[in-house]
């Protein structure tokens, strides 16, 4: 569609058009509603909030609407691929290019990320028996910047230059040689943002496990969920720097020249092997907390402390370290030899065993306990087989030699889907049953959920299962048609109607959320007959909790305390708690930064120094007026 | 051995689901048949892991699951087991060592290598030029080829490839596996014994608007053929 | 336990943690170098770099680290003039270095060896770079250390917190200064 613009007139794609009019309708409704409700105090608290469970709402807020927009992605990759020859709307060359970009980036940095980081805002603090995260400031920061770079990373969609170079922007194709649309300066500096704020929550979350855990929760009783969040972060540390200055390099040759990752003078390769430097471990990073909400919740449904807790912790551990020492995995075809491609074949193959090692635990946990099936229980037992099926095809991919078949094929396609699927996405639907009570003090309807994971399950098989076929058969990935000779229609429209029914599936949350609070009960601390700390303190959690502070003498004290019928013995005589406070800054320091982006994307400079100098300004006024200060002074502290 | 692979191999994946036969498992390569036979042999194993994880998780949810009978008891708590996580742990690495050992000897043999490393005589030399969207191929006289690429059957065929903008990925799906094609590197990818046929080729890693089109012929014929075509 | 020091203790942690995580990008910024020197075309790094220019701001920039070390012993102490000295030197000699790192750069740009001359210079650049952002960033801060101690809105202990997570940064600044001149410099100029 063409449409005037400042006397020029401009061609804008329909889809655009449809996003733009979708957007601003719901908006408004958005908007009706808030006057009409008078929500604007509430939201207006949830913007100058510190409070870890606040923050993790907004993360778990966020990362479903995020997954709503990237399943959206998705569906229409899945139209597309329907039927051979199909010219579904618009999404063909490089529409397609753009289709499968965002929703690649989006899912793993905009939904995963940050749905497992609101659950371990959630649930973490109250595992351990801390009060807050150690830096409640920081923590608002964190989550300002996800949501920066998220909404920037949308913005160029709006604006008819998405990204699209696939969500691993490989080099020369991401350089501005091959693709000079400002879409992959959108990707560089939304993914600068956000993993900004993922680093810092990192660092938060292990100061909070290693410093604020109450008394006598040592760690070798720690709940598996924290032991994940601990590790994952050290994973973080690592693999985001890296990725970090993979986006800087690759920021100089898009806009200033340089030619790092250039065919004729750098070197391509070397993006890949920074991305992935990074990308391995990411996975990690998504599949470890997962791994740890599935052993919390078949431990409490089995009524049975967790099988092997040792081995559970050490190969969480093994398989973080690991984890680095695998990347190649993902470059067998690039001609790096012989030699490269055995030995990370075989330190891939090494992986499978720490993870086969929890695969057993959670299945012996299972073993002798009453096993109830609730709706979180069903998610892990869902679980268990999904992700060895993406185990056991992730091994095969480790074979060198076979991968240069599967390599770039739908048959990888169907692995990550797997394995991100089958324990990220069914691991945060998990907790988020599980916790829900911990949020908001209800427990979400047992009988709709069980149709959403039912819809889901089902619908998740049939579109990725054939998926293995299809590779094989011959499809490439990112490809955005067939033909008829190929022979693979029939299983890619049985991939498209699984899509379907798994987007139909949300539909069930939706309902769910609807009925759960117009009609459902108001719960007790523990609902669910659990085993940690989280299940003694007050649904939804209140911003003072363990007061007083209990005394933890054995790992699952909660459980073990109702068992013998005793209280939790308690102390008043803790550790200071993190100081909580209600400020703006977080959010206008990530506000500035998405300005400096915005401005260093379209090579406003002016502007990119004006955000930067504001950011810098909030800065200096954070150090100001320090929260620490005012608590410093109310103690009376004199100046002398 | 062989023949229960190929059976497990048409069983589950052709038969079951599509009817028709599947490319990467129907190889028409040396290069293609040692490929398949690591697949298979690794789904065979894996298969065997997959079953044990499915009948254990049936059994145990099925046996242990909550009735009315025993809704109220509490469960005898167990640590664990020494004796039974040695043996996920050792079973494991047994069954890995079995798979990485023909992996280690294929993987030795096909990875792609540069130019200097292979110096095969009475091998056949083309070289490939991978470009935004379209493949030339050119031979040892001199005779190029777009988008049509001709083999001799039952020789080494080693293909030079090289990419004059972005990475491409060169993939005969029947013949072989893929190799990347890079700008700023030559790489050497040898396909051994093609059998006669026509095949479809692929670029295989994303290469810009128009990668889905990037599709390229390849031909094997007789030598004589081979011969004439050359000289055409 | 003293309530502050709790608090304090966090901090400490929370910030030495994040060191490791600039360590990691500046160790991705050393390995870039290191892959991408010497360029196939020239300028070689010997074409460009100079001794003297790099003793001179090493000079600088290392002595600050001693100094700021003098300052720390006033804080303890409670002499102010010390630790006023101290600071006052160290924010000197930062910005004293910074003049030299732009003097160099610029007169590298003068003899046409930019940004984007070839990846060795590009390498040299975004490395060397961001560690002279960091120092830029360094002499703010301590700027704003200055006025808070002029000021003094707080109690001493808030600020000798303050004052002791910046110069874990900056003696971190000066240690990646040392691998800067081992790894970037030292190989070409031996
Ligand atoms: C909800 C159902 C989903 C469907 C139907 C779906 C479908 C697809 C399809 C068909 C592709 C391949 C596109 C192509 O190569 O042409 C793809 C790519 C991808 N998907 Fe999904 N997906 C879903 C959910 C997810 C989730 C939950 C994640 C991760 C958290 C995810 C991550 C990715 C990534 C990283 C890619 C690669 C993008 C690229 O090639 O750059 N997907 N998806
Ligand atoms: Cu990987
Ligand atoms: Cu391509």
């Amino acid at each position: 569609m063409t449409i005037p613009f400042f006397g020029k007139s401009i061609f804008v794609p329909s889809d655009i058009i449809a996003a733009w009019i979708l957007s601003i309708v719901l908006g408004a409704i958005l908007f009706i509603y808030v006057m009409n409700k008078r929500k604007w105090p509430l939201i207006w608290e949830y913007m100058r909030t510190t409070n870890h469970r606040k923050i993790g709402t907004m993360y778990i807020l966020f990362g479903v609407i995020f997954f709503l927009r990237a399943g959206t992605d998705a569906l229409l990759i899945r139209l597309q691929l329907a039927q051979p020859h199909a010219a579904f709307w618009v999404f063909q060359q490089e529409k397609y290019n753009e289709l499968f970009t965002t929703h690649g980036t989006m899912m793993i940095f905009f939904v995963a990320m940050p749905l497992l980081i609101g659950l371990m805002n959630v649930a973490v603090p109250l595992q351990i028996g801390a009060r807050d995260l150690a830096f409640p400031f920081l923590n608002a920061v964190s989550f300002w910047l996800f949501l920066a770079g998220a909404i920037l990373f949308n913005m160029s969609f709006f604006f008819n230059s998405a990204p699209n170079a696939g969500w691993t922007g490989y080099a020369p194709l991401s350089t501005d040689t091959f693709t000079p649309s400002v879409g992959n300066d959108y990707f560089v500096f939304s993914l600068q943002v956000s993993g900004l704020g993922t680093i810092f929550t990192a660092i938060n979350m292990i100061v909070t496990i290693v410093r604020h855990r109450a008394p006598g929760m040592r760690l070798t009783r720690m709940p598996l969920f924290s032991w994940a969040t601990l590790i994952t972060s050290f994973l973080i540390l690592i693999a985001f720097s890296v990725l970090s200055m993979g986006l800087y390099l690759l920021m100089f040759d898009r806009m200033f020249g340089t030619g790092f990752f250039s065919g004729d003078t750098g070197n391509p390769v070397y993006w890949q092997h920074l991305f992935w430097i990074f990308g391995h471990p990411e996975v990690y990073i998504l599949a470890l907390p997962a791994f740890g909400i599935f052993s919390d919740i078949i431990s409490t449904f089995s009524k049975k402390r967790i099988f092997g807790y040792p081995a559970m912790v050490l190969s969480i551990i093994l398989i973080g370290f690991l984890g680095f020492m695998v990347w190649a995995h993902h470059m067998f075809t690039v001609g790096l030899g012989p030699m490269a491609n055995t030995f990370f074949a075989i330190t891939t193959m090494l992986i499978a065993v720490p993870t086969g090692i929890k695969v057993f635990n959670w299945l012996f946990t299972m073993r002798g306990g009453v096993v109830k099936i609730t709706t979180p229980m069903l998610f892990a037992l869902g679980f268990i087989p999904t992700f060895v099926m993406g185990g056991v095809t992730g091994v095969m991919l480790s074979v060198a030699a076979a991968n240069f078949q599967y390599h770039d094929t739908h048959f990888v396609v169907a692995h990550f889907h797997y394995t991100i699927i089958g324990s990220t996405i069914l691991g945060i639907f998990a907790g988020i049953y599980f916790w829900y009570p911990k949020v908001t003090g209800k427990v979400l309807d047992e009988k709709l959920g069980k149709w959403h994971f039912w819809l889901f399950i089902i619908g998740f098989h049939l579109t990725f299962l054939p998926m293995h076929v299809t590779g094989l058969q011959g499809m490439p990935r990112r490809v955005y048609t067939y033909q008829w000779g190929d022979d693979l229609f029939a299983l890619n429209l049985t991939s498209t109607i699984g899509a379907f029914l798994m987007g139909s599936s949300m539909l069930f949350v939706g309902w769910n959320l609807y009925k759960t609070h117009k009609h459902g009960k108001k719960v007790g601390n523990d609902p669910w007959d659990g085993r940690t700390l989280e299940w003694t303190v007050q649904s939804p959690s209140q911003e003072n909790t363990f007061e007083p502070m209990p005394i933890v003498k054995e790992m699952d004290p909660f459980w073990y305390a109702k068992v013998s019928g005793e209280k939790l013995r308690t102390t008043n005589n803790t550790r200071p708690a993190p100081i909580s406070v209600n400020t703006i800054l977080p959010f206008c320091i990530a506000f500035s930064l998405s300005i400096m982006s915005l401005g260093m994307i379209y090579t406003w400079y002016l502007l990119a120094v004006l955000g930067g100098a504001s950011a810098f300004l909030l800065f200096i006024v954070r150090s100001l007026t320090d929260e620490r200060k005012a608590y410093d002074l109310k103690e009376g502290h004199s100046n002398e | 051995m062989k023949n229960i692979l190929i059976r497990i191999r048409l069983l589950v994946f052709a038969c079951l689901l599509t009817g028709c036969d599947i490319s990467v498992l129907d190889p028409q390569s040396k290069t293609a048949d040692n490929q398949a036979f690591l697949i298979s042999f690794s789904f065979a194993l894996m298969m065997i892991v997959l079953i044990i994880v499915f009948l254990l998780m049936t059994r145990f949810v099925w046996k242990y699951r909550e009735t009315e009978h025993n809704k109220n008891t509490i469960p005898k708590d167990i640590k664990g087991n020494k004796k039974l996580e040695l043996t996920w742990t050792i079973l494991p690495i047994l069954l890995l060592t079995v798979l990485a050992v023909p992996t280690i000897a294929v993987t030795y043999n096909q990875s792609a290598t540069t130019p200097k490393a292979t110096t095969q005589d009475d091998a056949i030399h083309i070289d490939v030029t991978a470009q935004q969207f379209f493949w030339t191929f050119t031979y040892g006289n001199g005779k190029e080829s777009t988008n049509e690429l001709v083999i001799p059957e039952n020789k080494s065929i080693v293909f030079h490839l090289k990419s004059t903008d972005v990475i491409h990925s060169f993939w005969i799906p029947s013949l072989g596996g893929k190799t990347d094609v890079l700008p700023e590197k030559e790489l050497v990818y040898k396909i051994d014994n093609p059998k006669k046929g026509t095949y479809d080729g692929k670029c295989a890693e994303f290469c810009g608007v128009n990668h889905t089109k990037m599709r390229f012929t390849a031909r094997v014929v007789s030598e004589e053929t081979y011969q004439k075509w050359l000289t055409k | 336990m003293n309530e502050q020091a709790a608090l304090f203790k966090d901090k400490q942690l929370g910030f030495l943690i994040y060191l490791f995580v600039e360590s990691v990008m500046f160790a991705t910024l050393f390995a870039t170098y290191i892959i991408f020197t010497p360029a196939p075309s020239s300028p070689r790094p010997i074409d460009v770099f100079e001794a003297k220019s790099v003793i001179l701001s090493s000079v600088f920039l290392l002595s600050s680290s001693g100094t700021l070390i003098f300052a720390e012993k006033g804080l303890n102490v409670r002499e102010s003039k010390q630790n006023l000295t101290g600071l006052g030197i160290t924010l000197l000699l930062g910005l004293i270095f910074l003049g030299l790192e732009i003097h160099e750069f610029y007169k590298y740009v003068q003899e046409g060896n930019g940004l984007t001359v070839n990846v060795f210079m590009s390498a040299f650049y975004v490395l060397v770079g961001l560690h002279a952002a960091h120092v830029t960033f360094g002499s703010g801060w301590m700027i704003l250390l200055l006025i808070q101690y002029k000021t003094m809105k707080q109690s001493y202990q808030l600020y000798t917190e303050k004052q002791r997570i910046f110069q874990y940064y900056w003696h971190f600044v000066d240690v990646i200064w040392v691998f800067i001149i081992i790894l970037v410099y030292l190989p070409y100029l031996l």
